[in-house]
């Protein structure tokens, strides 16, 4: 009776096993990364019924995001503003901007007939989500945190992942992303662009001297008053240019940021 | 890790709580079902077992399948932004509007939470000057009627459908021969200024026209005696906040027999009594009754006696009260017990010592004796013009449907235009032959109607109607206080109101209206007709057409300022001895010929919410039947007739017995009802309507089959059958069961002013045993000994107290809850296998003192209390939800973490994360936990056990079903527990509205009290308070610290965030038992 296995399979089992324990690390390499929301949603792009450009509405224009979506303050739900809207520059009798480009016919055949433009969502939370974008853009967190630079977008794209250990990430950490409430819609926003001593002066309006300089790194019982002396302490404690720790840390203490990790915050 | 629970041994004698006979007997079948958390429910039945057997690997197949699919693609969801801004709307944020429920006697305003133009939540109106804010189950519920799928939805014109265009045509031809011949006007009780306005017009317009008014459960014999002792055109008003002594006489004003819109606030508020000090302000009620009312339940004094003996209550009341009445009633008193008469007569001494404030409160059904002594007495303790108020009376003179029913017979009516929300064809008395005259004499008949009953099935010509929050109208008070009623949403099925339809009469309007095109200038408010007529008569109730009072009542929901015009009344005691001399000698009765008492139903009151399925599956707050009625029996007469619970009485399976009485007879399940009288059966209307919906098809049986003459509700020389047959009820009662445990607590005003803490000591809470478990979990204030507490200074920490002392019971928060919070019905089958889905159960005890009073002190014996007892068992009631334990035991049994604690004292319930072990429930001491057992949103009840395999299109929630839903809260699927969670959407909404306030500052904190959970917005007694434990002035945190504060359960440490504040009875202590009515255990361990 021959061999019924050549030579080359008593290597077999050995190479199996190497082979399978590299398609295991393989897996389990990957899957966290493309199953979950930083690989499925980002870069989502989908074709809009109106091509319409963030880009040159915000960056040429000069517009704020809350000339269109206006109730993101007050409301859990931040707007697509209605035909009106756009109307008050594109429209007959009114701004008169563009008024026939053909870019912008769905706008006017849904004002004509009344059917909505359906817009593809991109940003979806789920259903059992209970997101609210006033209880965020009150307190200091930016447009830019969760949606990107959407001012520099063409057409836009799903920016971050959104998961709900993102929003956790910044939940515990909230210095990281707390911003001046004048910056809010500013979405070139960067820190060191403040102005330091104008920044310890909008803090002095509500808190003591004292508090706000316990908060900066061996700031703790310095004898100060004014916002110019703060100033001083917090470029001893950080440097020349303001950084986004020293707003994050004074922001989150003197407007009492605790935000919330319960399951309740966003799960009803 | 699972606690051992260390409960006391409870004590077998002395006062006792249950909620079933079998309870108080401890039968076999109630024992079998006590441990479980789920009675029957726990267990899959044959037919469950079948089906997921066989269809368990075809199901898994096709949806893993489907999920391969599924996930390839991320399906692409559109927003739909508004085309053009509608005014006020703010996308993701609810519009609130004021507007009122026109109801049959009076009106109830409240405010209607839209969210994006659907109106989803009901609430009272808290700035109406003379109704506080709360809602009774009915108006609660009425939001469900406006999306019933099975609503009349189309012109039906003989039978066939129509469009408007011939609903104008069939007007016209009517108005031509109205002209000539006669017309009738049926309308319903409601007391609405256009429609008595317009009524007026169409009267004058056609001078063959009259006007008849109808209600199923009417109030025209009480009408008939006000007219005749008080004189013609006087509304007498009870203003129960100015009582001190009310005798009730059969009268339900907490229940379906108010006295005045706002007849429980005003009530309640002489119930508050916290300090011993206060205890002598409180009210006290006597009430005289055949069964068991809510009121009855609120009674500090009750006592059973049959309906048709009720006159000879009131006759030895009377002649106590007003010894002038002594000859005239001597007759009717001589019937009288000696034991009736002494406790009549001793509380005749009392509303005598209280005169000027106190009131005599006659049922609106009782005959005209009862009706005139009730005047006479009034009259004498001096209520009229301190109790009671009077006022002008308003609206047009209106026949009865007797009046009709002769109109018709003599042939003087040739159309009937049915605008009253009874069903004449159903439920009107049979000896009027309504059918049968209409039939013979060719009357058309023109039924305008929310349902397709059986007026809408015989009527000619039926109309569907727009429901109350769907057309304009308005409303006024019983004390004159003028409300608009709002349209929310443009009519779901082109539903047209009665002024709608009067205005048609009057050629002010036509049915068929063209649709304008999308795009076009949007018609003008004023173009509509009935809106114009409201506006007119707003302006006369205004006194001129002013632009800015008009905007002011409809934010507000009424006119500043309106009153109805006082009047004084005179009694013209002359009048008192004909009624009483015309009043039937009380029959003799016995446990074979009964009386038989036909009373309104909790549930669908006459019939016309048979298709409600929220308060179908309310449980009666005195019987706790769902679905449908029965016979309650007392117990002595159960017996008697030989009736024996089956052997599953726990199930709900119970005899049939066939009731004769006048040549007609009546075949009904019977079911023993502690506290009713002997020898008297009560019978709930409105049941067994074979023109119904889906939700009221074969629920319950028809006693309005029993009804003969108009007013007679009480029937004697009755025959009464025990028929071998059973019917399957579902009764809720034995569910949920707390074995019995001392959970209620209650003491009289006596003990309060002696023992001011009693309710803090009753039982083992005054030495509770150190906890016997590792874990002790999270509780108390966060300091230097719990570094592990709660924060209360950086976070709001939520709390509850509910008021036994003012709780009715009523089932409205229940109904609220089920409203706020997407709460599944689940029908009949699921009910009576314990899946009950209520957040709240509404716990309902009787109590016996002295059970075995002779046997006290021995454990061993037999403890059934004697008939009597049984027949005067006191009644309390109880909500128990979720208590909220900082200690939770559900928490440390879960695998998965699905209920955790947040850091504001929340027991939260992450649906996502439960995976429906069901270990929560089990570990719940309070029983508060409910599982889905089914996709009760997704799948039609009848299918339920197909599972996905359910016919396709009825698969997943009607459109019509989820315009109901609260955005804000998740819509539960199959096989999560789901419980009360204090409206943590309303607390998040409270927070985060505060947060667009703070912005930059440190004030996290949201105002005092203004966040309200849905079962306290509801509560019309006030019973229930929530707030913010960390805020010092806020009303939870005083009534916290009341003596009458105590925890349930509290020995197992669990530490609850809702606490009840004990029940105060204001015992008259000279009353015969006295001594055993709300008697306090005692320190009893």
């Amino acid at each position: 009776m021959g061999n019924f296995f050549p030579r080359w399979t008593n290597w077999l089992p050995l190479k199996l096993a190497i082979g399978v324990v590299f398609i295991v690390l393989g897996v389990a390499v990957a899957l966290p990364y493309y199953a979950t929301p930083k690989y499925t949603r980002v870069g989502y792009q989908p074709t809009q019924p109106v091509p319409f450009s963030h880009k040159i509405h915000v960056e040429q224009n000069g517009m704020d995001c809350r000339f269109c979506h206006s109730f993101g303050e007050r409301s859990s739900h931040s707007n697509v503003p209605t035909n009106q809207v756009c109307f008050n520059c594109h429209g007959a009798g009114k701004g008169q901007i563009k008024l026939a480009s053909p870019k912008l016919e769905p706008v006017r055949k849904a004002a004509e007939t009344g059917d909505p433009i359906k817009w593809v969502k991109i940003h979806k939370a789920p259903d059992y989500v209970y997101f609210n974008h006033s209880a965020h853009l009150n307190r200091g967190i930016s447009c830019v945190s969760c949606h990107g630079k959407v001012n520099e977008m063409e057409v836009v794209y799903h920016d971050q992942p959104q998961s709900m250990g993102w929003c956790l990430d910044c939940h515990r950490n909230p210095e990281k992303n707390l911003r001046p409430l004048t910056e809010l819609t500013n979405l070139n926003y960067k820190p060191e662009s403040l102005d330091r001593t104008a920044f310890y002066k909008s803090l002095l309006a509500k808190n003591s001297a004292a508090d706000i300089a316990a908060e900066i790194p061996g700031g703790k019982g310095a004898t100060v008053t004014d916002a110019a002396s703060l100033a001083t302490l917090a470029q001893k404690a950080y440097g020349e240019k303001v950084t986004q720790t020293e707003v994050g840390t004074q922001l989150k203490k003197h407007w009492n940021i605790l935000p919330p990790q319960d399951c309740t915050a966003c799960h009803r | 890790m699972k606690r051992v629970w260390q409960h006391p041994e409870e004590a077998k004698t002395g006062r006792r709580y249950w909620r079933s006979i079998g309870e108080l007997e401890q039968r076999e079948d109630f024992l079998k079902n006590l441990g479980r958390e789920f009675p029957n429910g726990d267990e899959l039945s044959e037919e469950e077992r079948e089906n997921s057997r066989r269809t368990f690997l075809k199901i898994m197949g096709a949806s893993v399948g489907m999920m391969g699919l599924a996930s390839c693609r991320r399906p692409t969801i559109n927003i739909l932004p508004y085309t053009k801004s509608v005014e006020w709307m703010v996308p993701g944020k609810p519009l609130l509007y004021a507007t009122a429920m026109p109801r049959a006697f009076g009106v109830t305003p409240m405010v209607v939470t839209t969210h994006e133009g659907r109106p989803t939540h009901l609430s009272g109106n808290p700035l109406h000057p003379s109704v506080s804010g709360g809602l009774d189950a009915f108006a609660q519920a009425s939001i469900l009627d406006l999306y019933d799928p099975d609503r009349s939805q189309k012109i039906l014109i003989d039978g066939k459908k129509a469009d408007a265009a011939a609903l104008d045509k069939a007007f016209d031809n009517l108005k031509k021969s109205a002209s000539a011949d006669g017309l009738a006007i049926l309308v319903g009780a409601e007391r609405s200024p256009t429609a008595d306005r317009l009524r007026g017009e169409v009267l004058k317009k056609f001078p063959k026209a009259k006007l008849y008014s109808y209600e199923a459960i009417n109030r025209d014999v009480q009408t008939a005696v006000n007219k005749s002792l008080l004189g013609a055109g006087v509304q007498p008003v009870v203003n129960l906040e100015k009582a001190s002594r009310i005798f009730s006489l059969d009268c339900d004003f907490l229940g379906l027999d108010p006295v005045s819109e706002d007849g429980v606030a005003q009530f309640s508020k002489g119930r508050a009594a916290d300090k011993p000090d206060e205890a002598d302000k409180m009210n006290r009620l006597y009430v005289v009754e055949n069964r068991y009312t809510l009121t009855g339940a609120m009674a500090d004094h009750r006592k059973a006696v049959a309906a048709s003996q009720l006159a000879t209550a009131a006759a030895l009341l009377a002649a106590k009260i007003d010894p002038s009445l002594a000859g005239s009633v001597s007759n009717l008193a001589s019937a009288a017990s000696p034991e009736l008469k002494i406790w009549v007569e001793t509380a005749a001494d009392d509303l005598l010592a209280n005169k000027g404030k106190a009131v005599v409160l006659a049922g609106s059904r009782t005959d005209a004796a009862v009706q005139a002594l009730a005047v006479a007495m009034n009259n004498a303790l001096g209520a009229f013009g301190s109790v009671i108020e009077t006022y002008k009376a308003t609206g047009n003179e209106a026949g009865s449907i007797k009046d009709l029913a002769d109109a018709i017979a003599a042939g003087g009516v040739k159309t009937i235009v049915s605008l009253t929300a009874a069903d004449p064809m159903f439920d009107a008395p049979s000896s009027l032959e309504l059918a049968r005259n209409i039939k013979e004499k060719k009357v058309v008949l023109v039924h305008l109607g929310l349902r397709l009953n059986a007026t809408a099935r015989a009527a000619n010509i039926h109309i569907p109607a727009a429901h109350y929050l769907e057309a304009w109208g308005d409303a006024v008070s019983l004390n004159g206080v003028y409300s608009i009623v709002q349209p929310m949403i443009q009519p779901l099925f082109g539903g047209i109101s009665e002024i709608e339809v009067l205005l048609a009469l009057l050629d002010k309007k036509k049915f068929a209206v063209e649709v304008p095109k999308a795009g076009a200038a949007p018609t003008a408010a004023t173009d509509d007709p009935a809106y114009a007529a409201v506006r007119e008569s707003f302006a006369a109730a205004a006194g001129g057409a002013n632009e800015e009072k008009w905007n002011f009542t409809l934010r507000d929901g009424f006119l500043k300022g309106s009153q109805a015009i006082s009047s004084t009344a005179t009694v013209n005691s002359t009048g008192i001895a004909s009624f009483v001399a015309a009043a039937k000698s009380a029959a003799t009765l016995s446990a074979t010929s009964p009386e038989i008492v036909l009373v309104p139903d909790s549930s669908v009151y006459d019939g016309r919410y048979i298709n409600n399925a929220w308060l179908q599956e309310a449980p009666d707050p005195v019987t706790k039947l769902t679905w449908d009625n029965a016979a309650l029996i007392g117990s002595a007469t159960y017996k008697a007739l030989g009736l024996v619970e089956g052997q599953q009485a726990a199930e709900g399976l119970v005899q049939k017995i066939k009731i004769t009485v006048g040549g007609k007879e009546l075949v009904i399940p019977a079911i023993e009802a502690p506290g009713h009288v002997s020898n008297s059966i009560t019978i709930p209307l409105g049941y067994g309507q074979e023109a119904t919906g889906n939700v009221g098809k074969g629920a319950g049986f028809n006693a309005f089959a029993m009804l003969t003459n108009p007013g007679e509700f009480v029937l004697t020389g009755a025959k009464v059958e025990v028929l071998k047959d059973t019917y399957q009820l579902a009764i809720t009662q034995e569910h949920n069961s707390m074995e019995g445990r001392s959970v209620f607590r209650e003491g009289t005003a006596e003990l309060l002013k002696k023992e001011p803490a009693f309710a803090q000591t009753t039982g083992i809470d005054s030495h509770i045993p150190p906890s016997m478990s590792f874990y002790n979990g999270q509780f108390g204030k966060k300091g230097v000994d719990s570094p592990d507490g709660f924060d209360f200074d950086q976070k709001h920490q939520w709390g509850m107290t509910i008021d036994l002392s003012k709780c009715i019971g009523c089932t409205a928060c229940l109904i609220a809850c089920q409203s706020e919070n997407n709460i599944p019905v689940v029908g009949k089958d699921q009910v009576q296998k314990g899946r009950v889905m209520h957040w709240i159960r509404m716990d309902r005890y009787f109590a016996t003192s002295e059970v075995g009073a002779e046997k006290r002190g021995r454990d061993d014996v037999d403890i059934a209390p004697t008939p009597e007892q049984l027949e005067n068992a006191e009644m309390v009631h109880q909500p128990v939800a979720c208590q909220q334990c900082e200690s939770a035991p559900c928490e440390t049994v879960c695998p998965v973490n699905a209920t955790v604690h947040t850091e504001e004292g929340l027991n939260a319930m992450v649906y996502n994360r439960c995976i429906g072990t069901r270990y929560c429930a089990n570990n719940c001491p309070y029983t508060a936990r409910r599982f889905n057992w089914f996709d009760y949103n997704k799948r039609p009840l009848d299918e339920l056990y197909w599972g996905p395999l359910s016919t396709p299109e009825k698969t997943g929630m009607r459109e019509i079903t989820k315009l109901q839903k609260n955005p804000n809260v998740t819509v539960r699927m199959r096989g999560v527990i789901e419980k009360c969670t204090y409206c943590v959407q309303r607390l998040e909404t409270a927070k985060i509205t505060q947060i667009q306030k703070q912005r930059d500052s440190k004030d996290f904190r949201i105002p005092t009290d203004s966040v309200k959970s849905a079962c306290q917005q509801a509560c019309p007694a006030g019973a229930i308070e929530f707030g913010d434990l960390g805020n010092k002035d806020s009303k939870v945190l005083k009534l916290k610290a009341s003596n009458r504060n105590y925890e349930v359960l509290k020995y197992l440490n669990t530490r609850p965030r809702t606490s009840y504040l004990a029940r105060i009875r204001n015992v008259n202590p000279k009353m015969p038992g006295a001594a055993g009515i709300a008697a306090w255990s005692g320190k009893n361990f």
